[in-house]
């Protein structure tokens, strides 16, 4: 076993030089399966390796030896006929002798990653729950009662457990820097990865099967924090609401059609209070986790109506509205087909990864999501439009959607 | 209708028959059944090319938006399904046709109106899934179509209708075929032709029959049991219920998985015809050739799970399925090695049907070495479901089977029409094939090591996917203008090509030494066969490939005597398997245009009525 062993060793000794120019590779790929951050991400990597050089060593011999023949033996005016072989028994032993010799060498430690990375996670791990819906990722910390979408948050250094389960179809959550993807199947009956980041940053992540209409635009964000960062995040996502839509005073003015007030002061306040210390910080995100997904042809909405927003008339639409049967928002609805909003307004993209959450996305999202995202099960909800569900004028929905961007 | 169809048939009425369209749908000659697969598989070629190119465009840049999301979902899922059944599949049956009772030297396959009814199944099952285009609802739900996305519950459209139905339909002619071809080759073989002296197309034809009628059934199962979900309220996949996803994906891949050998072993066994036609040589390890095709057969049955790796089986599951797939590496090397073999010490002619074959052999070792890459489950995890998965399957289906394909068509198309096709127009197709080809499929291995997910209508900017998409694309629409290059001397060779003679390649097996195209009796007396080569002498052929028939592109085919003539008597041509075709899809029609039932009852009236009428003519006329 030592032998066996320090054969291993040596292999991935062998194989350093690889993993440091795959990992010179990345530069421009950030999605690259090559130099993951975690340690299960590099024993599926080591063997990736493995293969890369055998399947690279034999695909040299086997074209050499094919380009040879053909260079060799093509015809010549004044040939004779060929000798006429009718095979060679030792060569065919031979060659498949060899073949059978390199799978093994793949197959011992294949299997042996396959028990290793499938062992129970270590005790003490960060638990996640991940649920798939069609097309969005819903997060739940059981360890600390937060519940959250599209955007996860792991501490470097400790194993995070995930218990995997889909609420309809099968998906597959891969986030191709940190580990291999595993496929979310069932609704009672989970399956489990785990894996320990090993390096700060934010990464993105993907659903990897196939799931209907919108599977290209089922994505989420990692963002890999310090123990104090991720312990920061916790306490924040813990607490309520930013803005306490029962604390909001209502705003008399808001049911008269077309009467546009000038932001109340609390509002103000609020938006300006932007100094959220336990998200990731926004101007840090690297390119790759900022959608540039394009506007529909046919969508825009009017700068000057999301600059009359009001957050305290928006809460009290809200309660009001549709909105509270679907979604969550801590003290305020219950709902629970749609992402729990009850910090939204932390989260850097909406619409699973799709655009970028400010009040230009999101009062489009509000007012038209599945004119935004194709095949989302949200209605849209402004005034007049096929299928709607609300009947919200555009202020309606941009006060809707700075209460929304205020619940930090 | 139906009693037009029940009216006993008259001997003398086989006349009108002879020629025209009526000699085609009535034709129970298996040559002419073997032309209307190949001219009905290159259509859904061109086909499901077009689908690519329209995959192709949009993704060519981030953010596409060429085609919307659900028509993108259409695309992929119709494109696969018409390569793998309406396109390869078919092609192969094509060369099944024209080639086995050629090959084992017999008059015809041995249920020549069943082998008619294959055909005709074949193209309704095609059609009727593609007609859902043009009401906008292709299936959508992938080629594999996993439960529980296929089920009424995600998918309430008729979109999948049209997709449970025509695999279906699809399914029936395979399965058809697939005992008709076995019977054949057990039992019609020739004096002399005992089975290790088989030419290795017609090995590889009977070793894909016995894939087909083992395989076939389980899909039609699950096929079944969706049917039933979707139309009649059963559960079996309905999660609601509580019905496990999985049970799909074992069935499908218990099938699927052995299709793929149904798509590359009848492409290997043209390649082992045409390699040493080309080499001078005969096949290098011809028993070993032949075993390893059984062996590859049979542990592709035990692999099945390896499309699986993530979904959760466990790890001595995992480990299992990793190890049987790492085995089925070894036969198909050793065909890898004997075609190296066949090649080496020869003397090597690169005429266009060899082009092709030596295609196979480099590409394919690139989708071998991909696959065996997947076979190690914690690797397989970083690649399963991504755009490197596209590559390997691509250089598999594309650099195998469809160089074979290509290889067999150049190679038998003298056979099949008595004409060459053009050698200059042949090469400028291969090499722009196998350029377009690889500039297509290779970058799509680097874009999924970097993290791109199959199955997307788009991505992100900012990715690092761009480039390698954009090479791609530029690929396939080299494969598209090569493809034109092919369908122009394809379809002008019928008429103009130059006259090709017996045996233009001087190629050793038997079915070169009748006349080209054969008469429908085909050997005007039944050969005796005394080796595997009978065509070549003792010593080995002439040296040197015989240069390439240039001539007679103006001169009409040779004549023969008629069956009559000559006293031999073939199966009279017979329109009731296409009937017999036409009741069974309408009795489908029926079925997904709001179920009605009177419609279903007349198709199942006409179908039956049809079968009672097969069954009571006589295959031969009565003399």
């Amino acid at each position: 076993m030592t032998g066996f062993h320090r054969a291993r060793r040596t292999v991935y000794a062998a194989l350093t030089p690889v993993f440091v120019l795959g990992l010179a590779a990345c530069a421009g790929f950030p999605d690259t399966i090559f130099g993951a951050h975690s340690e299960i991400g590099r024993t599926e990597d080591r063997l990736t390796y493995l293969l890369l050089i055998l399947g690279g060593l034999v695909f040299v011999l086997v074209e050499g030896a094919l380009i040879w023949a053909l260079i060799k033996f093509r015809s010549k005016p004044n040939a004779t006929t060929p000798k006429q072989t009718h095979g060679n028994t030792t060569l065919e032993i031979t060659w498949t002798l060899i073949p059978a010799v390199i799978l093994a060498v793949i197959a011992v430690p294949s299997v042996r990653t396959i028990f290793e990375t499938q062992a129970a996670a270590a005790a003490g791990s960060l638990q996640v729950d991940v649920i798939g819906h069609q097309w969005w990722w819903e997060f739940r910390y059981p360890q600390y009662k937060i519940t959250t979408a599209n955007e996860l948050y792991l501490p470097v250094g400790r194993t995070a457990s995930f218990t995997l389960r889909t609420d309809d179809v099968i998906h597959s959550f891969w986030i191709p820097q940190l580990a291999g993807k595993r496929d979310v199947v069932h609704k009672e009956r989970p399956n489990y990865l785990w894996f320990t980041p090993d390096s700060a940053g934010a990464w993105n992540g993907f659903c990897a099967e196939y799931c209907g209409t919108s599977h290209s635009n089922m994505r989420f964000r990692v963002f890999t924090v310090s123990p104090e960062q991720f312990a920061a995040w916790v306490k924040h996502q813990q607490t309520g609401p930013a803005f306490p839509a029962t604390a909001a005073t209502p705003q008399p003015d808001t049911s008269k059609k077309g009467a546009t007030p000038a932001p109340s002061p609390a509002a103000t306040a609020t938006l300006a209070s932007d100094t959220n210390t336990a998200t990731y910080p926004r101007d840090q995100l690297p390119t790759w986790t900022v959608p540039a997904t394009p506007l529909p042809a046919d969508e825009h909405f009017d700068e000057s109506t999301i600059a009359k927003a009001d957050p305290a008339r928006g809460a009290q639409i809200f309660k009001t509205a549709a909105c509270i049967g679907c979604h969550t928002i801590q003290g305020v609805s219950p709902g629970i087909i749609g992402p729990n909003l009850t910090h939204v307004g932390s989260r850097t993209t909406i619409g699973a990864g799709l655009y970028p959450n400010d009040m230009k996305h999101l009062t489009m999202w509000i007012k038209d999501a599945r004119l935004m995202k194709p095949g989302s099960i949200m209605p849209p909800m402004g005034k007049g439009l096929p299928e709607a569900m609300g009947a919200f004028d555009d202020q309606q929905i941009a006060d809707l959607a700075a209460y929304l961007s205020s619940l930090k | 209708m139906a009693t037009t169809v029940a009216a006993p048939s008259v001997t003398g009425k086989a006349h009108k028959y002879e020629s025209g369209i009526w000699s085609w749908l009535a034709t129970t000659d298996h040559k002419r059944i073997g032309q209307l697969y190949m001219y009905t598989a290159i259509a859904w070629f061109v086909i499901g090319g077009i689908e690519a190119l329209f995959i192709r465009s949009q993704l060519y840049g981030p953010n596409g938006r060429l085609v919307s999301a659900d028509t993108y979902n259409q695309l992929f899922t119709m494109h696969g399904t018409t390569m793998i059944f309406m396109a390869i599949m078919p092609l192969s049956a094509a060369f099944f046709n024209l080639l086995i009772p050629l090959q084992i030297g017999a008059r015809d396959v041995a249920f020549p109106r069943l082998n008619a009814f294959s055909y005709w199944v074949f193209l309704a099952g095609s059609v009727f899934m593609n007609v859902s285009w043009l009401i906008h609802a292709a299936p959508d739900g992938g080629w594999f179509a996993y439960a529980p996305l296929n089920t009424r519950q995600f998918n309430p459209g008729v979109n999948m209708d049209f997709w449970v139905i025509g695999l279906q339909i699809l399914g029936l002619s395979s399965l058809a075929a697939g005992f008709n071809f076995v019977t054949t080759i057990i039992n019609m073989r020739a004096p002399g032709m005992h089975f290790m002296r088989m030419p290795v197309f017609t090995w590889a034809a009977f070793v894909t029959q016995f894939l087909i009628i083992l395989a076939f059934p389980i899909i039609t199962v699950a096929v079944t049991f969706l049917l039933f979900d979707r139309f009649f309220g059963t559960n079996f996949y309905e999660i609601a219920a509580g019905a496990d996803p999985l049970l799909w994906q074992h069935l499908f891949w218990l099938f699927g998985h052995p299709e793929v050998y149904i798509l590359i072993l009848p492409a290997f066994g043209l390649v082992s015809e045409v390699l040493p036609t080309f080499s001078r040589k005969p096949l290098f390890g011809y028993p070993v050739m032949v075993y390893s095709l059984i062996l590859i057969a049979f542990l592709g049955f035990g692999v099945w799970a390896h499309h699986m790796f993530a979904v959760g089986m466990g790890p001595v599951a995992d480990s299992i399925f990793s190890v049987t797939t790492m085995l089925i590496a070894i036969p198909t090397g050793v065909k890898i090695f004997n075609w190296l073999g066949t090649m080496w010490g020869g003397n090597l002619s690169f005429k266009t049907p060899m082009l092709f074959g030596i295609g196979l052999v480099g590409l394919f070792t690139i989708g071998g070495i991909s696959g065996v890459m997947h076979s190690s489950p914690p690797s397989d995890l970083m690649q399963t479901d991504s755009y490197f998965i596209v590559a390997h399957f691509h250089y598999v289906l594309f650099g195998g089977s469809m160089m074979g394909l290509f290889a067999g068509v150049y190679y038998y198309f003298p056979k099949m029409t008595g004409r060459m096709m053009s050698e200059p127009l042949g090469k400028w197709h291969f090499w722009l094939t196998f350029i377009g080809m690889n500039l297509a499929f290779f970058p799509m291995h680097f874009a999924g090591l970097n993290g791109m997910p199959r199955r997307i209508w788009s991505y992100d900017a900012n990715q690092g996917w761009d480039f390698d998409n954009h090479l791609s694309t530029y690929g396939a629409f080299i494969i598209a203008f090569a493809t034109a290059i092919f369908l122009y001397n394809f379809l002008r060779s019928r008429g103009h090509g130059a006259l090709a003679g017996n045996n233009p390649w001087d190629a050793p097996t038997i079915e070169w030494s009748m006349p080209s195209p054969p008469p429908d009796y085909n050997y005007a007396k039944i050969p005796t066969v005394t080796s595997r080569y009978p065509m070549w002498p003792q010593q080995g052929p002439t040296p040197l490939s015989p240069p390439v028939p240039t001539a007679g592109g103006d001169q009409p085919l040779p004549t023969y005597q008629t069956a009559e003539q000559l006293g031999i008597h073939m199966p009279t041509p017979t329109i009731k398997p296409l009937l017999a075709t036409m009741g069974l899809t309408l009795a489908f029609v029926g079925l997904i245009w709001h179920r009605q039932i009177p419609i279903i009852l007349l198709g199942g009236a006409i179908f039956i009525v049809s079968l009672y009428a097969w069954v009571l003519t006589p295959l031969e006329p009565e003399h």
